[in-house]
């Protein structure tokens, strides 16, 4: 089973402002320009090193633990990795699974044979959101 | 013509035209842990290093690169000597005091957490009297050792450090362990109280490239620091000012190396003020290499503290 990832309006009200703005801090951009379905790294120009940034200034600013590759790990649920996909490449099911639980990603992202190196491309800052509210739900750290 | 690393008796050559020389003293070796007093892995780790005599004013970009040097150990060690870190983030860095010749650095890092892509730190630099530099947030990003060093020889050098404490570095080997980064820059554009726009070229050859690192030769991006904290106080030293005292860096924060420097590239840097006070003027910086690569923002006091 996939994981409980959808946040209520009330938790998505609470992280969101600071949430957008970390991101803003960590781009180098104005706030008013995250918005929260757009791509990090198609819309706003992130790097790997700029998701490495949020994460941190994250953990710090919310004071949860958000272990590296958690999004895959829940997004993978049951699934073995090798259902979940194989050569680095997405299954049918991993794909399935990654787009029930990015479910605030335009389905039209969601392309057949996506890499799991690509799939950082998908992160919005709702995906963080979620990431942040799962952990404060969990009480980490 | 390249800048070039020249001992400091040999003077300074003409560089490009319109361009400013800058020289910065540093040790031969690029290596700024002489020992290694504690080690708790994951945890915390300390040591010390010891300014060399000849190096009158040890840069703080420079401090600050013994705390990440000493993190690195203890990251390496944790890893068995499989990863290692590059720098990649550094919250703030603030330069308390400066580090003068033959003074020893007492260096403490605090492990904050340590995963197979990265590690995160703070440390501090001091000396007994006070702290000289002290660094929050700092990241380091985990990579395949092989890549860059060779792992057997920093076993051997840890064991080394971790010994008895090595002579100073000054006196190990003295006329070969200080010599002078020539940073040749060619200031394109200058708008006084503004910004400045500047290149800097990086040499094709140079010692600390056989230290940073031995298998990937890497311009430290420390060295691109202290290049780009001259401009920013020559750019400060524009701003309006009730003292005749100059400005001095208050601290760095932000700090993104988003990729390595190789030898012989050059790099488009700007520093602009972003913010002016009567005591305190915030100014940004950047630099790129076609695209970009590091960013930050320096605190600098326009007045005495």
């Amino acid at each position: 089973m996939v994981q409980e990832t959808e946040i209520t309006a009330a938790e998505m009200a609470d992280v969101y402002p600071r949430v957008a703005q970390t991101i803003a801090d960590a781009l180098g951009c104005d706030r008013e320009r995250v918005q929260p379905d757009l791509s990090l790294i198609d819309d706003l120009g992130a790097e790997s090193i700029d998701f490495l940034d949020i994460v941190f200034r994250l953990e710090r600013g919310f004071k949860v633990k958000i272990p590296r590759g958690q999004i895959i790990e829940d997004a993978r649920g049951d699934l073995s990795e090798a259902e979940f996909a194989q050569r680095g490449v997405l299954t049918e099911a991993g794909l399935s699974r990654l787009r029930a639980y990015l479910s605030e990603v335009p389905a039209a992202r969601f392309r057949a044979r996506l890499k799991l190196a690509d799939v950082p491309a998908l992160f919005t800052p709702h995906t963080f959101c979620k990431v942040v509210a799962r952990a404060r739900r969990n009480g980490q750290p | 013509m390249r800048s070039e690393l020249q001992r400091p008796d040999a003077g300074v050559g003409p560089g490009p035209t319109g361009n400013v020389i800058s020289g910065l003293e540093l040790p031969y070796r690029f290596l700024f842990v002489d020992h290694i007093t504690t080690l708790e892995i994951g945890r915390r780790v300390e040591g010390r290093y010891t300014v060399p005599p000849a190096v009158a004013v040890l840069s703080p970009c420079l401090v600050a690169e013994a705390i990440g040097q000493l993190a690195a150990w203890a990251a390496m060690v944790e890893h068995d000597f499989c990863l290692r870190p590059v720098a990649a983030l550094t919250a703030a860095a603030r330069v308390h005091a400066p580090a003068v010749a033959g003074q020893t650095l007492e260096l403490a890092v605090d492990i904050e957490s340590s995963a197979t892509d990265a590690v995160a730190y703070s440390g501090t630099a001091r000396t007994a009297a006070a702290p000289v530099v002290e660094v929050s947030g700092c990241v380091g990003a985990m990579q395949p050792m092989e890549e860059f060093d060779d792992s057997t020889q920093l076993r051997s050098q840890l064991e080394v450090l971790r010994g008895l404490p090595r002579p100073a570095s000054g006196e190990r080997d003295p006329g070969v362990e200080t010599l002078t980064f020539t940073a040749a820059w060619r200031i394109s554009e200058h708008v006084p109280g503004r910004h400045i726009r500047a290149q800097l070229w990086v040499p094709e050859s140079a010692p600390y490239f056989a230290d940073h690192f031995p298998r990937k030769p890497v311009f430290p991006a420390t060295l691109l620091l202290d290049a780009q904290l001259r401009l920013a106080l020559e750019l400060a030293g524009t701003l309006p000012r009730r003292s005749p005292a100059q400005p001095r860096v208050r601290e760095v924060h932000d700090l993104k190396l988003r990729r390595f420097i190789l030898p012989g590239q050059t790099i488009e840097t700007n520093a602009e003020v972003r913010s002016v006070t009567a005591t305190t003027a915030a100014i940004d910086l950047s630099a790129a290499v076609g695209t970009r690569v590091s960013s930050a923002g320096v605190s600098i006091d326009l007045e005495p503290r």
